[in-house]
């Protein structure tokens, strides 16, 4: 048999379920322009029915949790495409600076000063014994030489830039794992307690998208609320509340840091984040770079050194060489030949203009300046090979700025599904606030009528 | 119940306005700058067919400033020999004067003076030098080519080379820009002060004046065929020059082409550009304000 107090209990309970709903409503209105929340629902539920006598009752409602609203595939494709992105950015970020020292577009760059040089040599060859057009040759010679050092010096200051840049990334990745362990043994906690850790796991969602800003990860959500993040080849970063610090260690050979986890070297396996666009702009396209100017360098010293001993100076004798021969660190290496480029004549009377000695013979001169037209690097001339370098450059830059264009399109789609499921609708909690509302009132209305129900039951037995 | 949207509209404006703003400042930078090409990556291959292209107007440039340098000592070296050439037709008229049999001996110590200058004169001619250079030693330009032997057959040695320098006036295409003495003056064929010597001798000695006449009509002869020589080059470097200025043209054509931005194009792109936006930021304007909580009752 019911009674007028289980109803009032029923009515009570409402009362507390409706007021927790409202809640929520509150914190979802709260937090409407909070980045990376998801909004909360209430999770209500009917208590169990009781049997009364022959019918089973309904004993009223009761929030059974609340829970926040996400979509756990969505996010973590919203990861990849994050870890994506950045690594493009942090690529192109590097490789418009490496694009900047070779932009013809606006007259930097070696063209005008590999013109000058050959020019010079043309020029010297109208009348090859005047000492004013020789110092030009060695003039044009030094500024070829001074570009071609200052330009591979550049690209070397940008690779450090690049180098520093992955270490201090290193560390940032490693505070944000710790940061993910930590929140994984508080969700752990919170989840046995059976609360819903909306908040938590709104913190670890963001801790791991600013994660897959850094470095490719793969996240694998377990059941006990906790996640294990690895890279996607597999480098364990996080599991449980334990973080596995990577660690960054100077490569002899390169003199660049490169990345350990637990003492192996995954340097070439970082597949994503801006971890991997540094890399990748730091250890594949500025040496890339780097060693094609080398060779360019390289090969115009010695084609223009051994033209030089094919002829004679001024003064009669076999021509020095022009420029100062690169050392070679290694055998057939061409490493380091623009950054020590120099003109290792000193007297302008040196320049072998002459191919028999005579002192008014051009020969040479002309067959220097021919040298433009020669092939002389890889089969093509210095400025076809130059042309290829640009062209490379390039394509680096406008190849990556594409892939980021594309990646951006995905990323501003995937977000606005994730905004659609997890983004707080002011229409939609205005709505639940006037259900709770009523749904309150009406509860508290019950109570008003059992209170009324109770007094006319006690007033049948009062005297009037 | 349908599918829930995105209750926060403005990251789309926000994300359309943002992509419109990088346009405009592309656009703005071709403004700025006059190019369609800013750097590299706007076109790669454009941009390094740059490279091509202005090595090729910094020669013709070159080429250009080679023929103006040499056209003066063409010019000179010309001017030299049709000196050369009228002394030696005057040695030739004074020669069939000294052969005319009714000249007497005395006439004739008088005509060798006068051959004597001539002698002189070409001398002078043949040591012709243009900024300090000689310009008919061969290649060894800076050695005066003939000194007075009176030891030498012809009265002079010759002290230059027998070789040649060539400039290039464009390219792969290279000119002779000097003919050398050994080859113009005092070749084993036709020698002209050997031809001149010995009109002196044979009027001062009174020795076959009719023959060695006709010597120096020969080398007469000969150093008027080779005149021709710096008249040509002058022709050839005329050509060469009219070429390289067209080629040049071409060149800054393609260039520009290449690199400079039409600015009708730009400026239609800036207005469609504009026109997005303005567009974004109505929409984003007229989003409704409205909510459900507009129409709850605020008792």
């Amino acid at each position: 048999m019911s009674s007028l107090f289980g109803t009032m209990s029923v009515a009570l309970q409402s009362l507390l379920v409706q007021q927790g709903a409202l809640e929520v409503v509150a914190n979802n209105l709260a937090n409407v322009n909070t980045p990376g929340y998801s909004r909360e629902v209430p999770i209500l539920e009917e208590s169990p029915p009781i049997l009364s006598g022959n019918t089973m009752v309904g004993t009223g409602v009761t929030l059974q949790s609340v829970q926040s609203v996400r979509d756990n595939v969505l996010n973590l494709r919203i990861d990849q495409e994050t870890s994506r992105q950045s690594s493009l950015n942090s690529y192109l970020g590097a490789m418009n600076q490496v694009q900047a020292l070779f932009n013809e577009t606006q007259g930097t760059g070696l063209q005008t000063d590999l013109s000058n040089f050959f020019n010079s040599f043309e020029s010297l060859a109208t009348d090859p014994t005047s000492s004013s057009l020789r110092q030009a040759t060695l003039i044009a010679g030094q500024d070829l030489a001074g570009a071609f050092s200052q330009t591979s010096q550049n690209l070397a200051t940008i690779q450090q830039g690049l180098n520093q840049s992955v270490v201090q990334t290193v560390q940032q990745v490693n505070q944000l794992t710790a940061q993910v362990a930590n929140l994984n043994q508080q969700i752990q906690e919170v989840s046995n307690s059976r609360d819903d850790p909306g908040a938590l796991d709104d913190q670890r969602d963001q801790a791991l998208q600013s994660l897959s800003n850094l470095i490719d990860t793969a996240v694998i959500y377990s059941n006990d609320g906790t996640v294990s993040v690895t890279t996607t080849n597999g480098t364990l970063l996080v599991s449980g509340n334990q973080s596995d610090a990577l660690t960054t260690q100077i490569n002899s050979a390169t003199g660049m840091n490169d990345v350990y986890a637990q003492g192996t070297d995954i340097t070439s396996g970082i597949a994503g984040g801006q971890l991997q666009g540094l890399i990748s702009a730091r250890d594949d396209s500025v040496p890339s770079t780097q060693s094609s100017l080398d060779n360019l360098a390289a090969s115009l010293i010695s084609a223009v050194n051994q033209q030089q001993k094919d002829g004679f100076d001024l003064t009669g004798s076999q021509g020095a060489d022009f420029f100062t021969p690169p050392t070679p660190s290694a055998s057939g290496s061409n490493a380091g030949a623009a950054a020590t480029m120099t003109v290792a004549l000193t007297n302008p009377d040196q320049v072998a203009a002459s191919s028999d000695g005579t002192q008014g013979d051009n020969r040479n001169a002309t067959a220097m300046a021919d040298l433009q037209n020669a092939s002389i690097v890889s089969g093509q001339t210095a400025g076809e090979y130059y042309s290829n370098l640009i062209d490379q450059v390039g394509n680096n830059v406008s190849n990556a700025t594409s892939e980021q264009e594309a990646v951006g399109l995905v990323l501003q789609q995937l977000t606005n599904q994730q905004s659609s499921i997890s983004g707080v609708s002011l229409d939609e909690e205005a709505a639940n606030l006037i259900t709770h509302q009523q749904a309150y009132e009406a509860a508290a209305r019950v109570i008003n009528v059992v209170d009324e129900l109770t007094s006319a039951t006690i007033d049948m037995f009062t005297p009037s | 119940m349908g599918i829930r949207v995105n209750p926060d509209v403005y990251t789309i404006i926000l994300d359309g306005l943002q992509t419109n703003k990088q346009q405009q400042d592309q656009v703005l930078q071709q403004i700025a700058s006059g190019q369609k090409l800013n750097s590299p990556s706007d076109d790669p291959a454009a941009v390094a067919s740059l490279v091509g292209l202005r090595m090729q107007s910094s020669s013709d440039s070159q080429y250009l400033q080679n023929i103006a340098s040499l056209t003066g000592s063409l010019n000179v070296a010309g001017s030299a020999l049709s000196s050369v050439v009228e002394a030696l037709t005057t040695a030739q008229t004074l020669g069939v004067e000294g052969a005319n049999g009714t000249v007497n001996s005395q006439n004739r110590q008088a005509l060798a003076q006068q051959i004597q200058g001539i002698q002189q004169e070409i001398l002078g001619l043949a040591n012709t030098s243009y900024n300090g250079q000689y310009l008919f030693a061969g290649t060894a330009t800076t050695t005066q080519p003939y000194v007075a032997d009176a030891s030498s057959a012809s009265g002079v040695t010759y002290h230059g080379n027998d070789s040649t320098n060539s400039v290039e006036i464009s390219q792969g295409q290279a000119m002779p820009i000097n003919l050398p003495g050994s080859q113009l003056f005092s070749n084993a064929a036709t020698n002209v002060f050997k031809s001149l010597q010995d009109l002196y001798n044979a009027l001062t000695t009174n020795g076959d004046v009719a023959s060695a006449t006709t010597e120096v009509q020969n080398a007469l002869n000969y150093v008027s065929t080779q005149q021709t020589f710096y008249g040509n080059s002058v022709d050839l470097l005329n050509n060469a020059q009219t070429f390289l200025t067209q080629q040049q043209t071409q060149l800054t054509e393609n260039e520009s082409s290449t690199l400079d931005a039409d600015m009708a194009t730009v400026v239609t792109n800036l207005s469609q550009a504009k026109a997005t936006q303005q567009a974004l930021l109505d929409a984003g304007g007229n989003i409704s304000q409205l909510d459900l909580f507009d129409y709850l009752p605020t008792t």
